[in-house]
């Protein structure tokens, strides 16, 4: 249990860097794919957004409990194991999810490759951190 | 006793016809301007991602402004309001639209008013356009604020007048919180340019 807890704190802060800060990014440079999202259907008062910051590690501990309870599945070097955990998550909770918040939600389609390619590069490098600290 | 009766009622004949003089002396020139209906509003503001511009293409009310102008001080007196439905915004990007009607608490607050109160003088609408100020009361989401307003107005052949005015006004003068997302990374900024065009047509 305590290594599932400092591995997924360990996924938790390099996740929240490369995912903030590739927001940050992307929103500087490339702000026109950011434009639908002065929505209603997002939160705007800025009452969650400790809730949005958090993600990183709610994800990171999630996706450490499943590694610990299924790494000897995954073969190979560190790499490929932890790239194929990530497109195993992709494809396994990702791309239901997206399938799903695509045909109910008045989201446009590049949102939610966005998402999707967003939740993969973290499941990869969540995979790889996992495969090197806890393999 | 009649002496007394008769002095009486040609004293309250002069008081009374003297007020009234006194009174069309003050207020020469009351005109009447009514708003038709290819007036518009537009609303522009800024992201630090975009800028946006929604816009009230077609004012859908036929208004009156009633134009005094008081000949002693030349101060002129402007009566009469413009209504505007909230939902009557079109900012091009559906997703923004509905955004600000949000922030604007459509739900709650249907319509804004902008309420004309004076000029600083009286207009003349020739073909150039003249520069005027003017004060006005703006209701936002059932917050009313005074603002100076400069306007320019002008007249055209079709004997049509037109109002320009334009102010910038900031959400958090009527209590309003600029949308942010994603965390504060996507931020709305709190100043808003507020542009209306009225084409009016003189009624005498």
């Amino acid at each position: 249990m305590k290594k599932i807890l400092t591995t997924g704190l360990i996924a938790g802060c390099i996740l929240f860097a490369i995912s903030y800060g590739g927001l940050y990014l992307g929103i500087r440079f490339f702000p026109r794919l950011f434009v639908e999202y002065n929505n209603p259907l997002f939160n705007s008062d800025g009452s969650r957004d400790i809730l949005f910051y958090m993600h990183a590690f709610i994800i990171s501990l999630a996706l450490s409990w499943f590694w610990d309870r299924f790494k000897v599945l995954f073969k190979g070097s560190f790499i490929m194991r932890g790239v194929e955990f990530g497109l195993v998550y992709s494809i396994i909770a990702l791309l239901p999810v997206m399938w799903i918040s695509f045909s109910s939600l008045d989201i446009t389609l590049v949102m939610v490759l966005s998402w999707f390619l967003y939740g993969l590069a973290q499941a990869i490098i969540a995979g790889l951190v996992f495969a090197k600290v806890n393999p | 006793m009649q002496y007394r009766n008769s002095l009486f009622s040609i004293l309250l004949l002069l008081t009374i016809t003297g007020f009234t003089i006194e009174n069309n002396a003050k207020n020469a020139g009351i005109k009447r301007w009514v708003v038709s209906q290819n007036s518009s509003l537009s609303v522009n503001g800024s992201t630090n991602i975009n800028k946006f511009s929604c816009v009230i293409p077609a004012y859908d009310q036929q208004d009156t402004l009633i134009v005094a102008a008081n000949k002693e001080d030349q101060s002129v007196v402007l009566t009469g309001r413009i209504r505007l439905s909230v939902s009557s915004f079109d900012c091009h990007i559906s997703a923004m639209t509905r955004q600000l009607r949000e922030t604007l608490k459509e739900k709650q607050f249907p319509a804004l008013y902008i309420r004309f109160l004076s000029l600083n003088r009286l207009p003349v609408a020739t073909a150039m356009p003249e520069r005027i100020t003017g004060l006005v009361d703006i209701e936002i989401a059932g917050i009313s604020k005074r603002f100076d307003v400069n306007y320019r107005l002008s007249g055209d052949a079709q004997q049509i007048i037109h109002l320009q005015g334009e102010r910038i006004v900031n959400f958090s003068d009527f209590n309003l919180v600029p949308p942010t997302k994603l965390g504060g990374m996507i931020k709305t900024k709190d100043e808003l340019n507020v542009d209306f065009q009225l084409n009016m047509k003189a009624l005498n």
